[in-house]
């Protein structure tokens, strides 16, 4: 079985969000592997909250904003 | 305009220019710059005896080139207020400290050489902002021979020749001054093209058809000649001027033109413009010799729309044109509550449309005003002020601008009307004191178990 990552996804609300809410309107594919959190700003995410992803055992950790 | 002009609750502030914009929704503070026009709106009567004095000639920017206007002028025919300005760039009394011809004729003695530069401040509860577009300069399409060849112009330059009041008195002429007896409108000039604008432009397809039925009615046998990609014709009344038009003897060509020569290949191009197309009905290449060529030009945001974005702090979409909260729910709000737009600076629309957005916008705002009070999103940051430590950390990271000191208890306060809740002060204080309602610490470490465990 090939590898697939869990990647945590710290999306803002107003624009990595927004798009990846467009490219649900859209009909556009991603795959399942990020898991997205919603967040009010990138800036909303202290480290503490991206330690906690990878302690809960996830491969990534993407913060878009 | 006439009627806001005298409209006794709108007070018009002509050549003016907003410099600062501060506080928030019901509360801006805006400081305004008031250009001094040396005329006094007071003592003018807008008799134009001063244009008519004036000895010095330039080129008016209204008539895109085509006109001239005197170094005392009103901007255009219609202008609010009726009263000229004098453009110090090219007044021989600011340049060289003589002249005052328009002094001397003046019976009002409205001309004032000492005006100076003002500044206003005015405390308004909302904003709308209606500062339109830029028509696209096709120049750096080589191809077309725009300012190349003397007769290829764009719609604007044709608009203004066609208007009564215009350069030409509404004749539409080739340079040399003679009538043309052939026209071709090329459409999508900077629109819907990958190299300038991807977007579709809106009006230029109804401008491009009004021009060529202006053209059949003040040259009843010219031969007109319409390239399009597609001929979109949505708004009401539309579809049937377009079947008018065909009736009218207007050639329609579906086909973007390649190019625009003056290299004739047979007698008959002598001395004529060529628009080479493909003619996409007939899957044929053609060569159509004509006299004078208007380049229907994209609609795109004003040049200075960057600055305008960050003075009142708004985003702006990816084409460049201010962004409004939601494209179908809410197309006149912004993501900063209580700066509204309207019209061409939010994507190009025709006069309709953007009669029709700006009268939403101006009930939204009379809506936001006259509540007297504002509902405010509850995802805001509060601040315990016992864990604060007064190290005011969060107060330079806010881009919101919604937090200050509170001196006479040492800890920061946050406003919650300006407040959008991002959060960043939340994730910023040392101490832990800031809590983002509805994004807290602990929400989110338990959104964290749920997608991964």
């Amino acid at each position: 079985m090939s590898f697939e990552p869990r990647i945590v996804g710290f999306m803002c609300n107003w624009c990595a969000y927004a798009a990846a809410d467009l490219a649900g309107t859209a009909r556009k594919k991603y795959p399942p592997n990020v898991r997205i959190v919603r967040v009010m700003c990138s800036g909303r995410v202290e480290p503490a909250l991206i330690l906690k992803a990878f302690e809960l055992g996830a491969d990534g950790v993407l913060v878009c904003g | 305009m006439a009627s806001a002009g005298s409209h006794k609750n709108i007070e018009l502030l002509t050549y003016s220019e907003v410099m600062e914009v501060s506080g928030y929704v019901g509360n801006f503070k805006v400081k305004i710059k008031k250009k001094p026009r040396y005329v006094d709106e007071s003592k003018c009567t807008g008799c134009g005896t001063c244009q008519e004095k004036c000895p010095i000639k330039v080129d008016n920017e209204f008539d895109l080139g085509l006109g001239k206007r005197k170094a005392i002028y009103t901007p255009f025919p219609q202008a609010v207020p009726n009263v000229p300005v004098i453009d110090r760039d090219h007044c021989t009394y600011f340049l060289r400290g003589k002249c005052r011809a328009c002094e001397r004729f003046c019976e009002t003695k409205a001309i004032d050489f000492e005006q100076k530069e003002q500044t206003l401040e005015v405390e308004v509860g909302c904003i709308i902002l209606t500062t339109g577009f830029d028509s696209f300069d096709p120049t750096p399409m080589t191809q077309f021979g725009y300012g190349r060849y003397d007769n290829v112009i764009t719609s604007l330059q044709f608009e203004r020749m066609t208007n009564a009041s215009g350069p030409t008195g509404g004749k539409i002429v080739l340079k040399d001054g003679t009538e043309p007896r052939s026209i071709a409108i090329l459409h999508c000039i900077g629109s819907r093209d990958v190299n300038y604008h991807e977007y579709c432009s809106r009006v230029c397809c109804m401008h491009s058809l009004k021009f060529a039925h202006i053209i059949r009615e003040k040259i009843p046998d010219a031969v007109i000649y319409d390239l399009y990609i597609d001929l979109r014709c949505f708004g009401k009344g539309y579809e049937e001027f377009y079947n008018r038009l065909q009736e009218e003897g207007v050639n329609f060509i579906r086909g973007r033109a390649g190019e625009v020569t003056d290299v004739a290949e047979t007698p008959e191009e002598r001395g004529k413009l060529i628009v080479v197309c493909e003619d996409t009905l007939i899957s044929r290449q053609r060569r159509l010799p004509v006299d004078m060529v208007i380049l229907s030009v994209a609609l795109e945001p004003r040049a200075d729309v960057a600055e305008t974005a960050k003075l009142f702090s708004i985003s702006r979409s990816r084409d460049g044109f201010f962004l409004e909260k939601h494209p179908k729910l809410d197309p006149v709000a912004t993501t900063t509550e209580g700066v509204l737009i309207a019209g061409c600076c939010q994507g190009p629309k025709d006069i309709p449309d953007t009669v029709a957005q700006a009268s939403a916008a101006a009930a939204r705002a009379m809506a936001i005003i006259t509540k007297g009070s504002v509902e405010i999103e509850p995802t805001t940051a509060f601040i315990d002020e016992k864990l604060c430590s007064g190290c005011r950390t969060c107060i330079s990271l806010c881009p919101y601008n919604a937090i200050s000191f509170n001196e006479d208890k040492k800890v920061s306060v946050i406003n919650e009307a300006m407040c959008k809740g991002c959060g960043t002060c939340a994730a910023a204080c040392p101490s832990g004191a800031i809590t983002a309602r509805h994004f807290t610490t602990e929400q989110i470490m338990s959104e964290l178990e749920g997608v991964l465990i």
